[in-house]
């Protein structure tokens, strides 16, 4: 049993850019100047727990833009210790492999990025948007009514 | 939507007038203060309540240990909320410059933040007595900030802002505000020994010091994409005569 979907008509204006804020989170780690991948979780996880009860729309896109977070967040991770490896403790050297980690990396945060924008926007709009497989998970968790 | 104005004259006369709404943000009983008095035309409220007496012994409390119970606590949290304001702030441009609303919640949070400063301010410089209150919520009686919330902000005036705010904001309204900061400090030590001696804080030395505040707070909220009215270089509260002839207004 679910509960009513939010036609774009009934959500207030003030909703809809809480909601488009949940995505601009991506943006954090910009905003403090440190190029950390883990400040841009923070910052969704905070905007996540302020925000989440305020309404089940602003619920919905919170989690998604929070768990959409985390694939690109573990693999900027993954290439800051490899870099870190290679340059600071010189235990690596580079490889193949490494330039095609970086490929992964860069189309994984391009992709995330213009997904999430796209996101924003139709947030914005007051729209539902569902990202690959965390959509439907985040619909179920945040309307699903016991 | 716009809210129509209707005034009652005292010749009996109507006049309506229809303008963007502005949303006051504060708790309640302010905000219908404000709404329904003749006020409507202020942008911003900023006030320090002046005491008629005030405690000695919180005065020299607040001098020698007024750092590690006031500043350390509310130091610490406020440094962190600074950085979540921060980040909106940045994200604020964007925003605006693709919506050219300022996000309402995001300027709650905002005013929120300067209000719990201005509190502590207002203890640190011996302005208000008493235990600033901890919480973004939290109500205090010695202060007031409420703040006209915009709903559109110019986009070209966002961009101006953010690339020469520095120029024809900070340079201009910071040297008069340094050199005013001086004369606070001064001000600050004169009054010190006034309260510890008679109990009273100057009034003249008083409003020296809270038209300081004001004007910073003035210009941050200029920065800060707050406002677009570019503030004024004196820190007197806004025109409060701006609706005198307003004997009743009704807001629809």
């Amino acid at each position: 049993m679910y509960g009513p979907h939010p036609q774009p008509d009934e959500i207030p204006l003030r909703e809809r850019e809480d909601a488009m804020g949940a995505y601009l989170m991506m943006f954090a780690a910009v905003a403090v100047a440190l190029p950390l991948p883990v400040i841009n979780l923070i910052a969704a996880i905070v905007y996540y727990f302020v925000n989440r009860r305020k309404s089940d729309f602003i619920h919905f896109h919170s989690l998604q833009s929070l768990l959409s977070q985390f694939p690109t967040t573990l693999l900027n991770w993954g290439l800051l210790y490899w870099s870190l490896q290679i340059w600071l403790f010189g235990n690596c050297t580079i490889c193949i492999e490494f330039w095609a980690y970086i490929g992964l990396v860069v189309f994984a945060n391009i992709v995330y990025f213009v997904f999430s924008l796209i996101a924003a926007i139709k947030a914005y709009r007051g729209e539902m948007y569902y990202f690959f497989g965390i959509g439907s998970y985040c619909y179920r968790v945040v309307f699903k009514r016991h | 939507m716009d809210f129509r104005l209707t005034i009652y004259q005292e010749n009996h006369t109507v006049i309506v007038l229809d303008f963007p709404p502005l949303i006051l943000f504060g708790n309640s009983e302010h905000s219908d203060l404000l709404l329904n008095n003749q006020n409507l035309f202020i942008m911003m409220k900023f006030d320090i309540l002046h005491q008629e007496h005030y405690s000695r012994g919180e005065l020299l409390l607040r001098s020698i240990l007024g750092f590690f119970y006031i500043l350390i606590p509310h130091g610490f949290l406020l440094g962190f909320l600074g950085i979540a304001a921060g980040v909106l702030h940045f994200l604020t441009f964007w925003v605006v410059l693709f919506t050219g609303r300022y996000p309402e919640s995001w300027f709650e949070f905002q005013v929120k933040y300067q209000r719990w400063n201005l509190r502590v301010s207002a203890r640190i410089l011996n302005m208000a007595d008493g235990y600033p209150a901890f919480g973004l919520d939290a109500e205090d009686d010695k202060t007031t900030l409420e703040i006209s919330y915009p709903t559109e902000i110019s986009r070209g005036l966002v961009l101006v802002r953010a690339f020469f705010g520095f120029v024809y904001v900070l340079i201009p309204h910071g040297l008069i505000l340094g050199v005013l900061g001086i004369g606070v400090l001064f001000v600050n030590f004169i009054a010190f020994w006034a309260v510890l001696f008679t109990a009273k804080f100057p009034r003249s030395m008083f409003n020296f010091q809270l038209s300081y505040l004001r004007w910073s707070q003035r210009v941050s909220n200029y920065l800060m994409y707050l406002t677009d009215q570019y503030p004024p270089f004196h820190g007197e509260p806004d025109s409060e005569d701006a609706g005198e002839n307003i004997l009743d207004a009704d807001v629809h």
